[in-house]
């Protein structure tokens, strides 16, 4: 299983557990796989006053470390370049952290771990969750930030192939330095429900809308689409979860067009119960603007649904094109594309259960986590920039930018120095962690043996 | 990144467990950029007639300011202003009902009314409030209000609505810019103020809401009309207003006669220049922007 020597890794992120999203998700479970591999993984976010401080354990034995921050919004903390230093420094000499792996282009706290990381001759990586564009001011601000925080990092990762152009002319990076490693989920948790057999060709058709309702979401080409569509074909059913600024207009859209009946609302609806949702239908819409992934029409793939979806950013690289149909953002090319689908979900050429197995052999976290140790792995056996380079690299950023990253740099390593002196690193005890990774690994094993027999189980007693 | 790996083996997919490494750079990374899409560059022409909206609105505040001048050393009787103002007035509403030509006779009677209703209105209150209004800034001193009303003044340039208004947008017409209208208004009230009689006073703030409420909307009307009719009124604004101060200040002039031709034609070309280092760069992760027909919205 070891391909690698056990590498000492830091996620550092604003964005983690108690909250909870794509991106907190995707360090959960990138941490838990990894650590499943060998490797010693903590975490390094900020507080949430009054529970969640200090330094805390999630299973299967992540160490969180909780930064008293104070986050400014939406989770975010406050962009500064030095404060986060002094815990930093002293984090990584305890746990003797090797490799820093930042998360997100808004964690201030990802930027700084990146520009202090080389101070203790720690390698850096970078996982870009997402796309920006490069014509309003607040792209054109963090697109220069991301660039400044980027110059001297030792590997990217994106999810997708669109990501990676994305963020490769953002940062103005090489794009071999970029790696594309997509998103992951836990196939076990999106099952198609038992009792729909293969060829289902039951007059009924349910369509599941299932995201936030935010313009972003693409929410007014459905309040558009929906009542053409429920006008169209008298046998189908909407069900509409989530929250969001749209809700309102779909609430009256329904109302208008005596829709009641036809199109339910759920409300708000928590990650966990989405599998009961998306198992309710037989065709996910997904109508979003712009999407740097798509977990959500993965997820519903896995769970055995049609798929129709706008095509925008990395949607179309997510899914073999048997599974999903594609429209333009534009009124009408999503009602031909929900006409295709319907009539292949009517004719019974799409099986829920193919589907799932299909999608399941894609994606799946172990994967992940190897492709990562791989990049890992390569920033590892590569030389790092010296600081000389360092900084000619940053001047290169810009006429302005430039030279203020450079004073950025140099007064970091001042800061730095004066840590030294302050606190020395002979005066900080290290981390002693007794770690059987044997015992581990069988308990690991044991428990998903348990977890496929009780699964097992179920699928006897249903049928 | 492995060379051995044929170009056919990679396709833009993420589903598929491929032979070449994670960060293998295809031939056609980045093939969907593009530069500059929809982009129209500027001709120097239109700008310049663009541009003769600003300088209009900067000859109204030079040719009140020379007014205001003129009332404070007495060289101007301000019952001549109360005059002008008043021809003004009539000379404006007639280009008005001139403009209005093609709307429909009810709402138009309608607001006939109602225009001359407040018009007396706002007459008799500012005459009321006139004796008030001198002595408004009595215990300030005169420096901190020459720089309250420049800055006012700069504030009322930067926030005014320089856009046309089409003959079909007139029914939709919306206050736009109330926060510009009111800086100018307060600043002709603080410089009212300075003023030695009531009738002075009177006859300036009447001047100031004909120059900076009324001829306003009145502007953005005719922006829509007629280019030649356009510079025709710029030029004539702008040679007013050097007319005006010349006897006042030399100075003062050549720094307003600046003004109009930086306005009117430098920064035209500025912006004209400047488009060649516009760099936009479209993609695919760009948000979309949803097609929805008009139909159904509005149904």
């Amino acid at each position: 299983m070891h391909t690698m020597e056990a590498v000492r890794i830091a996620m550092v992120c604003d964005f983690f557990h108690p909250n909870v999203g794509g991106v907190e998700n995707h360090i959960y479970m990138l941490s838990a796989n990894l650590l499943r591999r060998g490797h010693k993984v903590v975490v390094i976010t900020h507080s949430h006053p009054p529970d969640r401080v200090g330094v805390r354990w999630l299973l299967p034995s992540l160490k969180v470390y909780y930064i008293p921050f104070p986050a400014i919004a939406s989770s975010a903390t406050l962009p500064n370049f030095f404060t986060f230093l002094p815990y930093l420094r002293s984090i990584v000499l305890r746990e003797n952290i090797q490799l820093i792996h930042a998360h997100a282009s808004l964690s201030s706290l990802g930027h700084e771990g990146i520009l202090h990381a080389h101070l203790m001759g720690v390698r850096t990586v970078f996982t870009d969750h997402s796309l920006f564009g490069f014509d309003d001011a607040a792209s054109i601000l963090t697109n220069k930030l991301l660039e400044a925080t980027l110059r001297n990092v030792d590997a990217a990762i994106c999810v997708s192939h669109t990501g990676r152009e994305n963020t490769v002319l953002r940062a103005r990076l090489r794009p071999s330095r970029v790696y594309v490693i997509p998103n992951a989920i836990i196939a076990e948790q999106f099952k198609p429900s038992p009792n729909t057999t293969a060829t289902q060709t039951s007059n009924n058709i349910t369509i599941v809308v299932l995201s936030r309702l935010a313009y972003r979401k693409g929410i007014d080409l459905l309040v558009a689409t929906a009542p053409r569509i429920c006008a169209k074909f008298p046998n189908v059913r909407f069900i509409v979860g989530g929250d969001g600024p749209k809700l309102i207009d779909i609430l009256q859209m329904r109302e208008k067009h005596l829709l009641q009946d036809r199109i339910e609302m759920l409300g708000p609806v928590r990650h966990s119960d989405a599998p009961k949702v998306l198992t309710r239908g037989s065709i996910f819409l997904n109508t979003s603007l712009t999407e740097s992934f798509g977990i959500a029409i993965l997820e519903a793939a896995n769970a055995g649904l049609y798929v129709v979806s706008t095509r925008v950013g990395g949607v179309p690289e997510v899914l073999p094109p048997d599974m999903v149909s594609f429209a333009n953002p534009d009124e009408d090319d999503v009602i031909r594309a929900m006409a295709e689908a319907i009539e292949i979900v009517s004719a019974g050429r799409h099986n829920p259960h193919r589907a799932h197995a299909r999608v399941r052999g894609f994606y799946g976290w172990a994967e992940v986590a190897k492709r990562t140790e791989k990049v890992y792995q390569t920033v590892l056996e590569t030389e790092p920039y010296d600081f000389w380079t360092r900084l000619q690299r940053t001047l290169d950023l810009g006429t302005f930018a430039g030279p203020i990253f450079v004073i950025i740099l140099v007064v970091d390593c001042l800061f730095f120095a004066f840590l030294e002196w302050w606190i020395p690193e002979r005066e900080i005890d290290k981390v002693q962690m007794y770690w059987n990774h044997q015992r581990f690994v069988e308990l690991a094993h044991e428990y998903e043996e348990q977890q496929d027999a009780s699964l097992c189980k179920d699928a006897c007693d249903s049928n | 990144m492995s060379q051995e790996v044929s170009e056919e083996e990679w396709e833009r997919v993420l589903w598929k467990r491929k032979p070449y490494p994670d960060n293998y750079v295809p031939r056609s990374f980045l093939s969907s950029l593009s530069r500059n899409p929809n982009f129209r560059p500027y001709t120097y022409g239109p700008l310049v007639l663009a541009s003769c909206a600003i300088s209009q609105h900067l000859a109204a505040i030079f040719i009140f300011l020379a007014t205001f001048v003129r009332l404070k050393e007495h060289y101007l009787d301000p019952r001549v202003l109360v005059w002008i103002s008043t021809l003004g007035f009539i000379v404006g509403y007639a280009v008005w009902e001139l403009l209005l030509y093609g709307v429909d006779r009810k709402t138009r009677n309608e607001s006939r009314s109602k225009t001359i209703k407040s018009s007396i209105l706002v007459f008799l209150a500012l005459m009321s409030l006139s004796p008030v209004l001198k002595t408004l800034t009595a215990a300030t001193s005169s420096d901190s209000i020459w720089a309250l009303s420049a800055f006012l003044f700069i504030l009322n340039v930067l926030l005014a609505d320089y856009t046309a208004l089409a003959l079909e947008n007139y029914r939709r017409e919306k206050l736009t810019s109330v926060l510009s209208i009111n800086a100018a208004i307060s600043s002709s009230v603080v410089l009212a103020s300075r003023l030695p009689n009531d009738l002075s006073v009177f006859a300036l703030v009447l001047f100031a809401v004909q120059s900076f409420a009324m001829f306003p909307i009145l502007r953005r009307r005719l922006q829509s009309t007629d280019p030649l009719l356009q510079a025709t009124l710029t030029a004539g604004a702008c040679a007013f207003s050097i007319y005006a101060t010349w006897a006042l200040s030399r100075t003062v002039t050549y720094l307003f006669t600046f003004s109009y031709v930086f306005v009117l034609f430098l920064a035209p070309a500025i912006l004209v220049w400047a488009q060649r280092f516009k760099n936009e760069i479209r993609g695919t992760w760009d948000p979309a922007v949803p097609r929805i027909n008009e139909t159904s919205l509005f149904s």
